[in-house]
């Protein structure tokens, strides 16, 4: 293998081996003017707590940061964590969270949608509205 | 070429979303549109980098010396030459079929209502509620539409498909709801729905995939099925929690038509009623918080006025009371409900009849499958003319072990035996080896 091709293989590793790297800090951000404590948080991605005053609250998951998520905030693996909006959404007729594939998408939406609230692996910028860390 | 390499890279690592400098991310306004353009840029990826690994290979090739050309040089397939970048793109692929099932879940967007669904195949020496046959059965196909209808309303509706003792294929719309959130605390329904009493009605209905066990206690069966309890009203019904301090308060009262009893079943009377009776009622929990996390527990009361196809019609005035507990962790499912009747007869006038029901479960889920065991126990009088019009309106009790495997996160294959023996009307008794095959759609 030549030595640039090496250089750029590598490179290609680092940046991945990084992103997971940068996965270990979690922050959950809503849009401005949402505020939720720790308790809150659960409640919201679990389907318990739709509304915040007269706001409705729109959960997304991030499949980039959701292991880090249910192990952190929500205690719980991905199966259980699929039964539990399955039985929901059964019983009370409620959608589970939509899924987006990683920070960008969680940022975009949650800028663009009141009520919304997401999960970063990676720390946002000072204007984004984060109501937690893990 | 460094920069040409360079930009390659960046490109492929953007879409793979390992790395992306600002400014190169398009957000789409939706996420169907989302989703379509991650599959094209999943595509011009894919391209990207076979393109990237020919042109390395013909790099490789110039420097060594070699006359072969690039167009000579076949483009390798990335798991050959790039296993990380294979890896990536099959997590990216992952990721994409995670996107479209849950938005599809979600049904957000212009993309229409999604169907989401149940079925279920039994095997047994008798099938698992109707010990009288035995072999395959079919046992339901059911459907349910929850569409997002907008900030406030909300709506369920529920249709099955089932296979009766004749083997004739019979819908019912078994759900029928639409409802307006108020807030967390209050959220009205109208329609047909299931009657809050206790836990399991409003907790596991006709998809028995998401049910632990693999049927139903015998008494809150579904009134086709040979249950004793109405378990759907028509009418209206008021639920919601409020936060405490350690877990939180859940309330429901609802108000309906009076059932009625019509070829030895009850029927929820979803057309109306001519007679003017009604059931009402309601169910007050409570659900512990940090302390006793899983745990809820509570009371539930209703009281109807029920009449039956008699020559001579009978109005009954049915009084329940219950208790119940569910205990739902990562480790365990444990279910407990204990119901007392007391009866009158209405026209013609008689005596208040007492009548008892209750059953408890234990599950376990273990890393492999769930085992569980349930006894259930139901001492109906039989002078109390609303158990006497029932078919399946005898005493009895039931013993039963059974084990649970989840296949995947869709499927579950359950086996049970069961020993049940009727107390009265007709003594007889018999056991039960059942398996069921049930999935979600």
């Amino acid at each position: 293998m030549q030595p640039k091709f090496r250089r750029w293989m590598v490179s290609l590793v680092l940046l991945a081996a990084s992103s997971t790297a940068m996965a270990d800090e979690l922050y959950v951000v809503c849009h401005e003017g949402v505020s939720l404590d720790a308790a809150d948080v659960r409640d919201v991605f679990l389907g318990e707590k739709q509304f915040l005053n007269t706001t409705r609250l729109i959960p997304v998951d991030n499949l980039a940061a959701q292991p880090a998520f249910l192990e952190k905030v929500l205690k719980m693996d991905a199966v259980r964590y699929t039964n539990s909006w399955v039985k929901k959404s059964f019983r009370y007729g409620i959608n589970p969270p939509a899924a987006m594939a990683n920070d960008a998408a969680v940022l975009e939406f949650i800028r663009h949608t009141p009520g919304g609230c997401g999960y970063l692996g990676t720390a946002p910028q000072n204007s984004i509205n984060v109501v937690g860390k893990y | 070429m460094k920069r040409q390499l360079h930009a390659i890279t960046v490109g492929a690592l953007c879409v793979l979303g390992t790395y992306c400098p600002a400014g190169l991310v398009s957000a789409a306004e939706n996420e169907n549109d989302r989703v379509t353009a991650l599959e094209q840029k999943l595509d011009r990826s894919l391209k990207l980098i076979e393109q990237l690994t020919a042109r390395v290979k013909e790099l490789e090739a110039q420097r060594a010396g070699t006359a072969a050309s690039a167009q000579n040089v076949p483009p390798a397939p990335p798991a050959e030459s790039s296993p990380q970048i294979q890896q990536r793109l099959d997590s990216v692929e992952q990721q994409l079929t995670q996107i479209t099932d849950s938005n599809a879940a979600r049904g957000g967007g212009g993309a229409g209502v999604p169907l989401h669904g149940f079925a279920d195949i039994g095997i047994g020496n008798h099938t698992a509620n109707e010990p009288g046959l035995q072999g395959a059965n079919v046992g339901a196909l059911d459907m349910y539409l929850n569409p997002q209808l907008g900030e406030h309303t909300r709506a369920l509706f529920e249709l099955t498909f089932e296979v009766d003792q004749q083997g004739q294929v019979a819908p019912d719309l078994e759900r029928a709801q639409i409802g307006y959130q108020f807030s967390d605390a209050a959220t009205v329904w109208i329609g047909r729905f299931h009657t809050p009493f206790g836990y399991y009605n409003t907790a596991f209905h006709h998809g028995q995939q998401i049910a632990t066990s693999l049927r139903r206690p015998r008494f809150i069966l579904f009134e086709d099925q040979g249950g004793v309890m109405p378990n759907h009203t028509v009418g209206a019904w008021f639920t919601g929690a409020e936060p405490l301090t350690d877990g939180k308060a859940t309330y429901d009262l609802f108000v309906g038509n009076g059932q009625a009893i019509s070829d030895g079943e009850i029927d929820p009377r979803s057309g109306g009623v001519d007679h003017g009776g009604a059931i009402y009622g309601g169910n007050l929990g409570y659900v512990f918080g940090e302390t006793l996390n899983g745990l809820k527990m509570g009371v539930s009361a209703f009281r109807s006025k029920i009449t039956n196809d008699q020559p001579y019609v009978n109005f009954t005035r049915v009084d329940n009371v219950g208790v119940y507990f569910a205990y739902d962790t990562d480790r365990f499912e444990h279910i407990g409900e204990y119901y007392r009747f007391s009866d009158s007869g209405l026209t013609p006038v008689g005596p208040t009849h007492k009548s008892s029901a209750g059953f408890l479960q234990l599950a376990w889920r273990l890393p492999i499958a769930t085992p569980y065991a349930r006894y259930e126990r139901a001492a109906l009088n039989q002078s109390d003319t609303y158990f006497a019009a029932q078919t399946e309106g005898m005493s009895y009790y039931r013993d039963a072990v059974g084990l649970r495997f989840d296949i995947d996160l869709k499927s579950a294959l359950k086996f049970e035996l069961g020993h049940t023996k009727n107390t009265d009307r007709l003594v007889q008794e018999w056991n039960d080896v059942l398996m069921d095959y049930a999935i979600r759609f």
